[in-house]
């Protein structure tokens, strides 16, 4: 039994690696038969040996701590206010109507296209980018909150009027708890969309340091190991981010179970 | 103008002459155009307050012109770019990449999802390698693709189409993989030819994350387009933003900026109002 | 053993605005309970007998006429009345000791104490050992019966209970129906239950209210002077059942039902 339960695994296993195997043979048949001579191709060990020595030197650290340091303060600092601005806004069909269609509107600005703007009013340096990035998380945790209040079911409202809750108990014991699938989606998002603002904020806000900068710098010196070194990097911790999110999501919303939605 | 003044006649007169018994159909239509005149009302306020302050703030050169200009110089600027035609040809080539870009991007990604989700020996080979490119945004793998492709029209077009395609191909695999084994079983009850499972059942049923998908794609492609124009590119939106921004001439970032806003928001928009024709009649059919 | 409310209902009326129309949904309904009565409530579809119900919890508000209890006027809702619903409504992020506490929060009681009767009650329904899951591992009568100890938890003078057996499968129905008969003698509190199912509210009421639709009124009131536990099988059992159901002999009209009123949130939304 086992055996054969293997046997598919392992074939699934090699048909996935089957393209990057093509790919990696590729490039190295492109070294080894020459060819190309264009400058820009470096063989695969090249690019190992610019991860040890840029890690080593603490580089690769420093620019990859800078990043995250701004990713992290930007999307903590836009999630909050999203949450706010969410609640605020689900709570009170008032303030939906005054600030809603505004904030709308402003939302159908594609995102770097505020970047100059930004930069303009907060400088080149984490300032900006900073503020760049807290518009990148705010929208999805916004509209994500919105959503989830608005659509707490009115059955569990009624079960907490039949219990003469107060309305801080409502918010806070009802409300909140019950919208929170949806406000995690939205942090989710939030997520995503701060780390690749993160980048975009440092190749256009090019003052300072970041694994942004090092692509930039890779691309200029046409060093391309530097910049295949980068993108890993950028690909690893984005999918260490969404593993984190992940991993929180599932332990913090485990009263789900299998089916959600049932009340 | 007018019509909002003849709205607001008809909406508040007849209501104060007759009584509730009278005309219950005409009351009920009254109602309801109330309660949007009033959502509509309520919207002002807020961005006017703001533009009230932004008028005061350059009037009294709170910030200099160069970081704030006054909103009557960013709406005579725009129509200075329009007649000029500047505005116009900029959007145009910004448009055209979008469009062609996602055209392309979605094809790829609807056949890519459309064969993983059919046939499980493709997605064994295909989806590994997809998702580890997944992993990196698409703003990411710019500098790699500037190396490769330079700065032409290519490297738009290339990028905007794999913004556009991830999310469609992904959202296009799920869909698929994620029809209902209940709607299945019943087209095995009843026979269907495997032509007729997949129009008839799986495609349909696919259908809303599909779309799903295609208004993500879209989301991405502005991004990607923009993101494109303000690095590499000498015509535009995008450029047109980092021209006037070089210049410190804030009212042409300003009136770009609004023009991608409005852009972006008119196709998501074409979009939706897609998707309510044809979801709407296929969702009957559920 | 908690105190029994009397509940007095009179005149009572309420018409619902749908589109512009009125809706009368009760019409004149009057009715008195006795301390530590169990009232069935039967009737078909839209005879507003949940609307009754949802007007004594205090759920809403608009209506004419009088609802007393213990001879004062009853304004929005209290703990004084517990629901059950047909849906279990428990809270999905809370375990079964927590939703229990629910009915507590708002009690004016040591917290020792608080425990001591959520445990006692979480016992009362049969469902000890129980405490820490989760509803999404419970099964539906399960969830119902943690329902029933929360409504009860902070001992109110009125149970109702809102066609609370409807989404459970009949074995389910009748071995809840047994165990809601045996927490009503222990607690000896006044309730009103409202359903369409004949046979529970004869095997449980000691009084059977069959009302009639459009708009609500109050048909008849059959006495059940049987002892309990009842016997579905007795001949005295079934002879009250079919005196019910006579009044039942129209078929029902297969009809659209009317639209649902909006439902708004004015109710709890803030209103800044």
């Amino acid at each position: 039994m086992t055996t054969v339960v293997t046997t598919l695994e392992l074939r699934r296993i090699l048909r996935g690696a089957t393209l990057p195997a093509l790919l990696l043979a590729w490039w190295w048949a492109m070294f080894h038969f020459h060819w190309t001579d264009t400058v820009m191709f470096v063989p695969i060990a090249k690019v190992w040996d610019t991860a040890v020595r840029m890690s080593s030197s603490g580089q690769l650290w420093i620019s990859l701590g800078a990043s995250l340091a701004r990713d992290l303060a930007g999307f903590t600092l836009g999630s909050l206010v999203g949450l706010a601005a969410g609640t605020a806004l689900g709570l009170s069909r008032l303030l939906e109507n005054l600030v809603g269609p505004s904030l709308h509107t402003v939302k159908q600005v594609s995102l770097f296209a505020w970047i100059p703007l930004i930069s303009v009013w907060f400088g080149l340096g984490d300032t900006a980018k900073v503020v760049f990035l807290s518009l990148a998380a705010f929208f999805p945790v916004l509209l994500n909150t919105f959503e989830g209040i608005r659509s707490v079911p009115r059955e569990l409202i009624e079960v907490a009027r039949s219990f003469a809750f107060t309305r801080s108990q409502m918010l806070l014991r009802v409300v909140l708890p019950a919208a929170l699938p949806s406000i995690f989606t939205g942090i989710h998002l939030a997520l995503i969309y701060a780390w690749l603002a993160t980048l975009g904020a440092e190749y256009l806000l090019t003052s300072g340091i970041g694994i942004g900068n090092l692509l930039t710098d890779g691309r200029e010196h046409l060093w391309m190991d530097q910049v295949l070194l980068g993108v890993a990097v950028v690909g690893l911790v984005g999918f260490a981010l969404n593993l984190v999110a992940g991993a929180i999501e599932r332990h913090l919303l485990r009263w789900r179970g299998g089916s959600a939605g049932q009340y | 103008m007018n019509t909002t003044a003849a709205r607001l006649r008809a909406a508040l007169a007849p209501a104060a002459r007759e009584p509730d018994k009278a005309r219950p159909r005409r009351a009920r239509r009254l109602r309801l155009e109330r309660a949007t005149l009033v959502r509509f009302a309520l919207s002002w306020p807020f961005p006017l307050a703001l533009l009230l302050t932004w008028y005061l703030a350059s009037a009294f050169e709170w910030l200099p012109p160069q970081i704030l200009p006054p909103p009557a110089m960013v709406v005579s600027t725009f129509v200075e770019l329009v007649q000029s035609g500047e505005l116009g040809d900029n959007l145009w080539i910004s448009l055209w990449r979008v469009l062609v870009g996602f055209a392309a991007g979605g094809a790829a990604g609807l056949a890519l999802g459309i064969a993983m989700g059919l046939s499980p020996r493709i997605r064994d080979y295909l989806y590994p390698s997809f998702r580890l490119v997944a992993q990196v945004p698409s703003v990411g793998w710019l500098p790699l693709l500037m190396m490769l492709v330079g700065i032409g029209e290519a490297l738009k077009i290339i990028l905007i189409a794999k913004a556009a395609g991830m999310p469609i191909a992904m959202n296009t695999y799920k869909g698929l993989e994620g029809v209902s084994t209940r709607f299945i079983e019943v087209a095995r009850v009843y026979r269907f030819t495997r032509w007729q499972l997949l129009t008839k059942v799986v495609l349909p049923a696919a259908f809303p994350q599909i779309w799903n998908g295609i208004r993500y794609g879209l989301t991405h492609a502005w991004l990607a387009l923009v993101a494109v124009e303000l690095l590499a590119s000498s015509e535009g939106l995008g450029f047109l933003i980092v021209y006037g921004r070089q210049l410190y001439q804030l009212d042409v970032v300003m009136a770009a900026v609004a023009v991608v806003g409005a852009f972006g928001y008119a196709l998501d928009k074409l979009l939706a109002l897609i998707e309510a024709r044809l979801l709407r009649w296929r969702r009957d059919g559920f | 053993m908690a105190h029994a409310g009397t509940l007095e209902i009179s005149n009572l009326s309420k018409q619902y605005r749908v589109q512009g129309s009125t809706l009368p949904v009760l019409d004149n309904i009057s009715l008195s309970i006795r301390p530590g009565e169990f009232i069935s409530i039967v009737g078909a579809s839209g005879c507003g007998k949940s609307t009754l119900l949802r007007l004594v919890i205090g759920l809403e508000n608009d209506y004419q006429g009088e609802i007393l209890l213990d001879g004062k006027r009853i304004v929005g809702t209290s703990l004084e009345r517990g629901i059950v619903f047909q849906e279990h409504r428990l809270f999905p992020w809370l375990t079964v000791e927590q939703n229990v506490s629910l009915g507590l929060l708002n009690a004016d009681l040591p917290e020792a104490e608080k425990r001591k009767s959520v445990q006692e009650h979480i016992e009362l329904v049969g469902l000890k050992g129980f405490e820490t899951a989760h509803p999404y591992q419970l099964s539906g009568g399960m969830s119902q019966r943690v329902a029933i100890a929360r409504a009860l938890v902070n001992r109110p003078e009125v149970l109702l209970l809102d066609e609370p057996f409807g989404a459970l499968d009949a074995l389910t129905r009748n071995h809840l129906q047994q165990e809601l008969q045996r927490i009503w003698e222990q607690e000896g509190i006044t309730a009103i239950l409202v359903t369409h199912d004949v046979d529970e509210a004869v095997y449980l009421g000691d009084r059977v209210v069959i009302m009639e639709p459009r708009p609500g009124r109050i048909k008849r009131i059959v006495d059940v002077p049987l002892a309990r536990p009842r016997d579905r099988g007795s001949y005295a059992f079934a002879a009250i059942k079919d005196d019910v159901l006579a009044e039942f002999a129209d078929k029902p009209q297969a009809e659209l039902a009317p639209p649902p009123p909006a439902p708004s949130f004015s109710d709890w939304q803030f209103s800044w």
